[in-house]
């Protein structure tokens, strides 16, 4: 492995200070103070000016990720190590900040997710109000969301306290445990692997109907797919390989017609190929409008 | 230890390492020179692309059926480059429908992608002057977990009996639960997935389906702005480019593997062994695609302040 994924941030580095330390909440006030003039910049900066400050900080924030991609990453480097030189100082700064910048965008989601809540509470809360014909499962949704919540919360408090060891151990729980157990354990997954399951259905229903012989592309699929599907089964591609040697008698030209040889061929030639052509675009296209995005040449809702 | 001179030249860089940065610059800058061409009036070709051209045809089919039209911009983590190209796809069909007075709804997995679609297709409908036909609840969010979001969505194209669906973005194992339930009500479907294990999926079950780039490729083809269609072109010089390394790469792979080889490369250095036939590892291609990083020691001074993490080194 690179050394460098395995780098600890030094205790003090300008990313990381030790904790309840003066310098910790200095930085803290200072970021705060900083993200609260932005914002209240942002709200009431001209319109015609909304634009450059937030090309500005879209700029900002991609040249980082420009940056650490580009800057030579520091060789060999272990933990608590000094920097030996400009470059490296400035690697090594990077490389301990990567850490931070990517719980902003964390700290970020839990804002919007914020609004999120908003959106349903709103939504299901109207539908309940005004009777709507679908109320009753607006009121389960909105019912199971703060049970959900609550006894999330109440476990997790329960798990911070001094009790909180003792709660790995089953025999220990309380109400909170046993009902944040029924809900997540007991319904949630439960009810994911069951639309999960439901998937295994709709597959054989949507490849009922795209394997129908209605055209030569469609005859090619559903040989392929046939010929793919029998060298899974053991019984089938068994006495199909079998026959083959048998006809082949060693003649290495025959002996590629053994089911699995065919099925290999068609999933390394066919289907490895295609899937790496489409990765490629798919990539590019990914780098284009990442670019575009960085460098504000993309507007919002260009696609109108 | 390694020498100071080459602590300058940065991990990613060793030995074949910068071949990878030099070809990444190298796309950013096809697709640079391209917007840069196409901005200076330079007609550029793109070529027929049959899923967007059902675009119309789908919001036209919910405009006569006076049902709505469904959109789900994927099922991403956070806001990126992958969302915004499909919230920008929906800002064209929310502005057909827009004109038409015909509905939308447009399901959230992400509490970002969500406030982002709220505020450009918010816009959309100022922009064409009817803002009053925006109703802010046809964008919404609904769970930012896969199979929740997944019932959530499957509920809401059978209860509303949308017309038309578009499933544009990041979908994963949800995909033919989406695709199969609005099928069963008859819907014209449009769908998209990076993810190329879902493609097929996609194939089977949807009347049209934009596979890979063709994606990305929608708004510069549904707008024809100068800047998305030279970055189109852009990235079709890149493709030439790798089309044409596959080339090289193979011819070069053929006449290596044919012959015999005295020296053998491990770790970046060469070193002399006996005559034997060329492995796939010596071709000039594996090389160049293979960094070999040779382990190096580099001595740097230890921070006086550091504390070793509880657990560390051990």
């Amino acid at each position: 492995m690179i050394p460098l994924l395995q780098a600890q941030a030094p205790a003090t580095s300008f990313w990381s200070e030790a904790f309840n330390s003066s310098e910790l909440w200095t930085k803290l006030i200072i970021t705060l103070v900083v993200g609260l003039v932005v914002m209240v910049g942002l709200l009431y900066a001209p319109i015609r000016a909304r634009k450059p400050i937030i090309a500005f900080f879209t700029f900002i924030s991609g040249a980082y990720w420009v940056l650490l991609y580009l800057w030579p990453k520091p060789i060999d480097r272990q933990p608590g190590e000094m920097p030996l030189n400009t470059v490296e100082t400035v690697s090594f700064w990077l490389a301990d900040s990567n850490n931070v910048v990517v719980s902003f965008t964390q700290i970020l989601t839990g804002f919007l997710l914020g609004l999120g809540i908003f959106s349903l509470l709103k939504i299901h809360l109207t539908k309940i109000t005004k009777g709507h014909k679908d109320a009753f499962f607006s009121i389960v949704l909105l019912v199971s969301m703060g049970l959900m919540i609550w006894f999330g919360y109440a476990d997790w408090f329960d798990r911070l306290g001094e009790r909180g060891a003792m709660l790995d151990n089953r025999d220990n729980w309380g109400f909170t445990q046993y009902g944040r157990d029924f809900l997540f354990e007991g319904l949630l997954q439960q009810m994911d692997a069951a639309m999960f399951s439901v998937i295994a259905f709709y597959i054989l229903s949507a490849a009922y109907r795209a394997f129908r012989v209605r055209s030569v592309e469609a005859t090619i699929l559903l040989s392929a797919a046939l010929l793919v599907l029998l060298s899974l089964m053991g019984a089938v591609s068994f006495v199909w390989d079998e026959n083959v040697k048998s006809i082949a008698n060693g003649n290495p030209f025959i002996l590629n017609f053994q089911l699995t040889e065919v099925a290999q061929w068609i999933r390394n030639t066919f289907q490895t190929s295609s899937i790496r052509g489409i990765q490629f675009g798919v990539g590019l296209g990914a780098l284009a409008m990442g670019l575009r995005l960085w460098l504000s040449l993309e507007k919002p809702g260009s696609g109108s | 230890m390694m020498p100071l001179s080459q602590v300058y030249i940065g991990d990613q860089y060793r030995d074949t390492g910068w071949f990878g940065v030099f070809m990444t610059l190298l796309v950013a800058a096809f697709v640079l020179l391209n917007i840069r061409r196409a901005r200076g009036g330079k007609d550029l070709y793109i070529r027929r692309i049959a899923g967007l051209n059902a675009i119309d045809e789908a919001i036209g089919r919910a405009t006569e059926m006076g049902k709505p039209v469904l959109m789900v911009p994927g099922l991403s983590d956070t806001i990126n480059a992958i969302a915004v190209q499909a919230v920008n796809i929906f800002a064209y069909v929310s502005r057909i429908a827009a004109r038409f007075a015909n509905p939308i709804l447009l399901c959230c997995y992400n509490a970002a992608v969500y406030t982002y679609a709220q505020e450009t297709i918010r816009d959309v409908y100022q922009s064409e002057g009817v803002a009053d036909r925006y109703d802010p609840d046809s964008v919404r969010f609904v769970s930012d977990r896969q199979f929740a979001f997944a019932a959530g969505v499957s509920g809401l194209i059978l209860r509303e009996q949308t017309a038309a669906t578009f499933f544009l973005g990041e979908f994963y194992a949800e995909s033919l639960i989406f695709a199969e339930t609005a099928n069963s009500i008859g819907a014209i479907q449009v769908a998209s997935s990076t993810e190329t294990t879902q493609t097929p999926f996609f194939i089977a079950a949807c009347d049209y389906v934009l596979i890979g780039d063709e994606f990305y490729a929608a708004s510069a083809y549904l707008t024809r702005q100068p800047v998305l269609v030279g970055s189109l072109v852009g990235q079709d010089w890149s493709k030439l480019m790798i089309i044409l390394m596959i080339i090289l790469g193979t011819l070069f792979n053929t006449v290596q593997i044919q012959g015999k080889t005295t020296w053998e490369r491990t770790k970046g250095v060469w070193s002399q062994i006996p005559e034997r036939s060329v492995k796939q590892s010596d071709t000039f291609m594996s090389q160049l695609f293979k960094p070999q990083l040779e382990k190096v020691k580099v001595e740097r001074p230890i921070d006086p302040n550091y504390v070793p993490e509880k657990g560390a080194g051990e």
